[in-house]
């Protein structure tokens, strides 16, 4: 078995076994977890505390308790979440910090403290204008208090020195993904779609430090092959989230490569760099500040469709593939905005409604193999 | 020979081409995938074509059920199926709309019958044959009586729901409170021309524009289509075959190129 291999095999094995990963992690770490929900938490703060940060990024389930706090009209990710922690999932997390950054994850703020309260709750809330001064340093303001929450949960002080390293290991993590996402453009076969995004997903279940240096063994063991030859159809991906998975083995049966991608759950988490100077959390604030063409992240003047257009021509890509996750409000309301600005570049746009607990994906089937048929 | 299977939901279509490119035959058999409806076209497309099965050097497969069926030697989907097929069968043609039994689509295409764009109904039987299956089941009238039925009407009566089944319930109440068939049927075809007609614009759309599928034989939709979008609406020939009859154009292409 080669190396690429079985390090591939090794963070997809992690990614879909996430409740034996994060067991397993925090054995290894001694550290207990704590549950990050979508869309940005500040992990590192959780990070400096001695915690292990985990995703929570929902999955797939039979939804029956959480229908008593969330409608079918709610996305699959948050009545995941919900139904999970109801049934006793989430029972190993010391806590869970739940972000406020759409109506669905407002409600769950509130729900779970009474359908999880064995589970406690930290929320926090990013600025809508997170541009302005005022916005800046309510954000700091924010992570202050979640940064107290956390001291009182774990019974003594975070350092400023605990941030610092924290924050560098975080920084470390982020560039060594950037570099991956850029790496694996020229291994299409041996990391498709699928295998793609299980190895940037089972980062939400590992300790960041284990987690960086298997990236990093990865990137080396791969720049060692030569550059795979790919005769399919390069795409740039966006949505909340690239699952489930079953859909990106359709990618992959039909020859469909993710050369780049916009997912809420992949590069929006890493792809901005943080500024040198300021404190910790004051960095974290600038990450957050400086990040453009995220959905849920207020912007005048909405950047994220020219963003795409200019990651398929940066990437030599062919088309937009738009993963829907049904019902997120934020992201349905912004895709007739990029769906213009796409089209109008000459661009072809590949739009896919998912549902985490989905089980039909023959009409997917068609769409993805018609415009695969379309392109080729 | 040249096989076209098009394996459907609720229908199974077979199409034969033969080396000069011509269509020899087509046969439509009201049974879709998970039946016995494909082997049954087939037989009936090779005994209006009088050839056996030795004859056939190539099949492509489309359709719902393309995956499963393992006697093809590839498989294309429906959406560049019907393009290809539309193409071969008519000229100048822009714009497809292909209702089936399980979905819909509007489809893009250019001069060689290449796609250029589509899209595609979400899963949810609105807007599809399923629709009208339901309505005439209702209405007491088998499924092909439905355009004579509605080009009877002398009243618009809206049927607002684009769900088949509240649809289902919102012409049973209208039955109830008096309205006559013949206006419910043209309502319900009303509503589903508005629905494709949300989907062209979604896609955009030029004349020609040729409808397929089972539900391009119902005459009162096809100009009601036509009304709707203001462009010159035409029912494809062999409109439930036009799939078969593409896969069956991609299969002489294919087997040329080796």
């Amino acid at each position: 078995m080669t190396e690429v291999k079985k390090l591939i095999d090794r963070l997809e094995e992690a990614a879909l076994n996430p409740a034996k990963t994060i067991s397993e992690s925090m054995k290894q770490t001694r550290k207990k977890a704590i549950g990050c929900f979508p869309i940005y938490t500040p992990e590192e703060i959780v990070y400096a505390a001695g915690y292990l940060p985990v995703g929570m990024w929902g999955g797939k389930t039979d939804i029956s308790l959480a229908d008593r706090y969330l409608q079918r009209f709610c996305c699959s990710i948050m009545r995941t979440n919900l139904e999970l922690g109801m049934k006793g999932t989430y029972n190993l997390l010391r806590a869970v910090i739940i972000p406020t950054f759409c109506d669905t994850l407002k409600c769950v703020c509130e729900n779970w403290k009474v359908a999880v309260p064995q589970v406690p709750v930290i929320p926090i809330v990013y600025p809508q204008n997170r541009l302005l001064d005022a916005g800046f340093r309510y954000m700091i303001d924010e992570f202050e208090r979640v940064r107290k929450i956390l001291e009182e949960l774990k019974g003594s002080a975070i350092t400023e020195e605990d941030l610092k390293q924290a924050f560098a290991l975080y920084e470390k993590y982020r560039k060594t993904m950037r570099n991956f996402v850029e790496v694996v453009k020229d291994y299409p076969v041996t990391v498709n779609a699928r295998t793609r995004h299980l190895i940037i997903k089972a980062g939400y279940f590992m300790d960041k430090k284990i987690y960086t240096e298997i990236i990093r063994s990865l990137i080396d063991a791969l720049k060692k092959m030569p550059p795979e030859k790919f005769d399919g159809v390069k795409i740039v991906a966006t949505g909340l989230i690239g699952e489930p998975i079953e859909l990106l083995d359709i990618f992959a049966e039909n020859n469909v490569a993710v050369v780049a991608d916009d997912f809420a759950q992949e590069s929006r988490q890493f792809r901005t760099p943080a500024r040198r100077k300021g404190s910790p959390l004051e960095k974290m604030a600038y990450r957050v500040v400086d990040q453009r063409g995220c959905t849920f992240l207020y912007e005048e003047q909405k950047t994220k469709g020219s963003m795409l257009v200019d990651m398929v021509k940066k990437n030599n890509a062919q088309a937009v593939a738009v993963v829907m996750m049904k019902f997120c409000d934020p992201e349905e309301f912004d895709y007739p905005i990029i769906k213009e600005e796409i089209e109008a570049a000459g661009i072809p746009l590949l739009y896919l409604e998912i549902d985490l607990q989905m089980d039909s994906f023959e009409q997917i089937r068609t769409r993805v193999q018609s415009f695969a048929e379309m392109l080729c | 020979m040249f096989l076209g299977m098009d394996i459907g939901s609720s229908s199974s279509k077979a199409a034969l081409i033969n080396d000069k490119k011509e269509l020899v035959g087509c046969s439509v058999v009201n049974m879709g995938t998970g039946t016995n409806g494909p082997e049954e076209a087939l037989e009936e497309v090779l005994r209006i074509a009088g050839v056996g099965r030795k004859d056939i050097r190539y099949t492509v497969a489309t359709g719902y059920g393309r995956v499963i069926y393992h006697n093809a030697d590839s498989q294309i989907t429906e959406i560049s199926c019907h393009a290809k097929g539309v193409s071969f069968l008519m000229d100048d043609v822009e714009t497809v709309i292909d209702i089936g039994g399980q979905d819909s689509k509007v489809i893009k295409i250019d001069k060689d019958g290449k796609v250029k764009n589509f899209v595609m109904n979400e899963k949810c039987a609105a807007g599809t044959g399923r629709f009208l299956e339901v309505m005439a089941r209702v209405l007491g009238c088998g499924i092909d009586e439905l355009s004579g039925l509605a080009d009877k009407s002398t009243i618009d009566i809206p049927i607002s729901s684009v769900c088949t089944v509240f649809a289902e319930s919102e012409v049973i109440s209208r039955l109830a409170s008096g309205a006559k068939r013949e206006d419910v049927a043209k309502g319900a075809h009303v509503a589903i021309v508005k629905r494709i007609a949300g989907m062209c614009n979604r896609v955009g759309y030029r004349p020609i524009i040729a409808m397929t599928g089972g539900v391009a034989l119902n005459g009162n939709i096809v100009r009601l289509m036509g009304e709707e979008l203001g462009q010159l609406v035409v029912a494809a020939p062999y409109p439930q075959a036009v799939g078969a009859i593409g896969a069956a154009a991609f299969a002489s292409e294919k087997w040329k190129r080796g």
